[in-house]
């Protein structure tokens, strides 16, 4: 079953007298239970399609059908449910609430639930998401005491905490040196294969893009090239140089 | 909406005690802003409730002539010095009155005095009154034991309920106690709560006036027929004891005038109404005295004009803190709607954040509405504290008891609230409004 198929999306941005076409003409479709990885370079619009993808945008023109549902012309609030319930994001900043513990960040998608969520009901979701990531030692502690490959586990069980149909993470990788960059790729590997949570990773990098079972590249606002892959299933990273400085984690959200 | 309560408030503290001195600063406004208003409601009602316990307890019919008069004292300076003594009043000058002046129903003649008396062999200071037997009618009297004096005795006593309890055990009526050579056999007890009433030894004030070896009186108490006629009776009371007294006549409009220049001569007495005399109790000051004495027809307010009086003097404070209330909770809503927009600054991932995850326009916008007014109602507590002392400081300094009800507490809480809520909305309407994506890229 198709989750997600886009035809004809565009996207402009009018600036003044200049037109931006981020998204020229996408058509896509995309399986349950892919792990799709979008690469490009910076301004092919990757980030503009994933935009539209997570309902936080809408497209100029074009249709975008969401597990059988045309979200494409939906008023905000109603996105905001869409995204509360069928969308999980991973940031590359991780954005993280700072001075709140990993429980409580994990929460936070769970006080905009509807039905509502008793505290208890919150706080056995966020702590079996933590543990699912291999946190459990960790629910009390806040940001600064993680590391960034621990602040990004947490911002990937907060993104899976309400049991989400897609997984989109942005550059989920870039803040993180390369073994914990490849920890991240295991892990989203596994939610893919255990849960069949359908995964759009958007990269620059071909060595992470390598990891999805699908690889498309876009250039100038257009899907340049869709091609299926045999996911990368080496987790060693002495075979891997494609990243010789550790990245500084960046802080949480300030 | 309201489930989101206990998740709101978590997240309010939390947020206002990350920056204790900056929410504090903040809260500032509203303190100040929520004491004046408590201050002034406290005053406020402190003052009329003065006002509302004297009408209730001292009623508005009788009008008091004492002998002497401020103005005596001081008259070379022209500035009261104290009621000067005077030996001219006298029993003629009752009879007068109750004669010639319409609307009375009942006149005693008063000696007042301050004394040791003794009673099986125990000597005990304090207040004794010479009266007539028609001072139980002016004051409506119940006998809680005995009866009243009987007219014509000479030797009878009747004796205020404290007095009766502390020196007597409350068996007073039969004992027999001296005071000045005579003595007097209790016959009653009154349950007079008025004034000093109940600690006062009441006697006949011809045997009391024998026995001090004077002929003049220190007092006469009137009652009128009709509530309201005070005022008119303390007027004609006036000019009939200056006729009588041999004191000119005089315009009232330039008493002072003349009064100043010395040309004229003052009274020998004094016309007081119950009321005037009810309310002057407490501020009785030098300043008072002199307010007293000189300003015409002070002496014969009614209780009317003297609770307006008092009223105005009240409403000035009001106005005065009123205008500091107002003031101090604009600025502090401003306050609150500065740190408030400084703090959705800082947090703008955060919210963009909260959105990304599902939060809607409206949970944001609560989220700091809430914050808003949990910031104000914290600053409108401390206000509430801060507002009692100085209601109390206050009204125990101007003499004005200082009361607050539990309306006027939960109505400081809620101005609070809604300063909150006001200055709040817009900051929290920003907020709402923030784009997620832009507020995610926030650096
Ligand atoms: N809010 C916006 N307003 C105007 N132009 C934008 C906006 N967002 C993105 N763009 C433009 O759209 C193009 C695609 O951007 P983006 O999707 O962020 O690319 P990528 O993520 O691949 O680097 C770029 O030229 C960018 O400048
Ligand atoms: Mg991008």
């Amino acid at each position: 079953m198709s989750v997600i198929t886009l035809e004809n999306i565009k996207k402009t941005y009018y600036l003044g007298d200049n037109t931006v076409n981020a998204l020229r003409d996408v058509t896509l479709n995309v399986e349950e239970g892919e792990f799709v990885a979008i690469t490009g370079p910076s301004g092919s619009g990757k980030s503009t399609l994933m935009h539209i993808l997570g309902c936080l945008d809408r497209p100029t023109s074009g249709k975008y059908m969401l597990n059988g549902n045309d979200v494409s012309g939906l008023p905000m609030e109603a996105l905001a449910e869409i995204r509360n319930r069928q969308i999980g994001f991973v940031f590359q900043g991780f954005n993280l609430l700072p001075r709140t513990t990993a429980t409580e960040n994990v929460e936070v998608p769970l006080l905009y639930s509807r039905p509502v969520l008793t505290s208890a009901e919150r706080k056995d979701m966020a702590l079996s998401a933590l543990s699912s990531m291999g946190l459990a030692d960790r629910v009390d502690h806040h940001p600064s005491q993680l590391s960034g490959g621990q602040q990004q586990r947490v911002a990937i069980a907060r993104a899976l905490v309400n049991n989400p149909a897609i997984i989109l993470a942005d550059e989920p990788t870039g803040n993180l040196d390369t073994k914990t960059s490849i920890e991240v790729m295991k892990l989203l590997q596994e939610l893919r294969k255990e849960k069949g949570i359908t995964i759009i990773l958007i990269t620059h990098e071909p060595e992470i893009a390598a990891y999805g079972t699908r690889i498309i590249s876009m250039r100038d606002g257009l899907v340049v090239s869709d091609e299926a892959n045999t996911p990368r299933e080496d987790f060693d990273e002495t075979r891997t140089a494609y990243k010789a400085e550790p990245v500084v984690a960046a802080a949480a959200v300030e | 909406m309201f489930t989101m309560l206990p998740v709101n408030l978590r997240l309010a503290t939390r947020s206002l005690s990350r920056n204790p001195m900056r929410t504090l600063l903040t809260m500032l406004g509203i303190i100040i802003g929520v004491a004046a208003v408590l201050t002034m409601v406290a005053l406020g009602t402190g003052a009329r409730g003065t006002v509302e316990d004297e009408v209730a307890s001292a009623g508005t019919n009788i009008v008091f002539v004492k002998s002497g008069n401020y103005t005596r004292g001081g008259d070379s300076v022209g500035i009261a010095a104290g009621r000067g003594a005077a030996t001219t009043l006298i029993e003629a000058d009752a009879n007068a009155i109750l004669d010639n002046i319409a609307g009375i129903r009942a006149v005693s003649p008063g000696l007042s005095l301050r004394t040791f008396i003794s009673s099986n062999g125990e000597n005990v200071f304090t207040r004794v009154l010479g009266i007539a037997v028609e001072f139980s009618d002016i004051y409506s009297w119940n006998m809680t034991s005995g009866r009243m004096l009987a007219p014509g005795a000479a030797n009878e006593a009747v004796i205020g309920s404290t007095l009766a309890q502390t020196m007597f055990g409350g068996n007073a009526v039969g004992q027999e106690v001296e005071l000045r050579g005579n003595t007097y056999t209790i016959v009653g007890i009154t349950d007079s709560a008025i004034d000093d009433q109940p600690e006062i030894l009441f006697v006949p004030w011809q045997t009391l006036q024998q026995s001090m070896d004077i002929s003049h009186l220190d007092s006469i108490t009137i009652a009128a027929e009709k509530a309201g006629e005070t005022s008119r009776i303390s007027g004609e009371v006036s000019v009939l004891l200056r006729a009588r007294h041999g004191i000119e006549s005089r315009d009232d409009v330039n008493f002072l005038a003349a009064q100043s220049g010395g040309g004229v001569e003052p009274d020998d007495f004094t016309v007081e109404t119950q009321a005037a005399q009810a309310l002057t109790k407490g501020l009785y000051t030098p300043a008072a005295a002199f307010a007293l004495a000189n300003l015409p027809k002070l002496d014969e307010v009614t209780l009317d004009e003297m609770a307006n009086t008092l009223d105005r003097a009240s409403n000035t404070m009001t106005a005065l803190l009123a205008s500091i209330a107002g003031v101090s909770l604009i600025v502090g809503g401003i306050g609150i709607m500065n740190i408030m927009l400084v703090s959705i600054t800082e947090r703008t991932r955060e919210i963009g954040l909260r959105m990304a995850t599902g939060a809607r326009s409206a949970d944001v916008a609560m989220q700091f509405l809430i914050e808003a007014v949990t910031l104000s109602v914290i600053g409108g507590c401390i206000g509430l504290i801060l507002g009692l002392l100085s209601a109390k400081v206050i009204g125990w300094s101007l003499g004005w008891p200082a009361s607050v009800s539990l309306t006027a507490m939960a109505m400081a809480i809620g101005i609070a609230a809604t300063i909150g809520l006001i200055f709040g909305s817009y900051p929290a309407r920003r907020a709402s409004l923030l784009d997620p994506i832009d507020a995610l890229r926030t650096e």
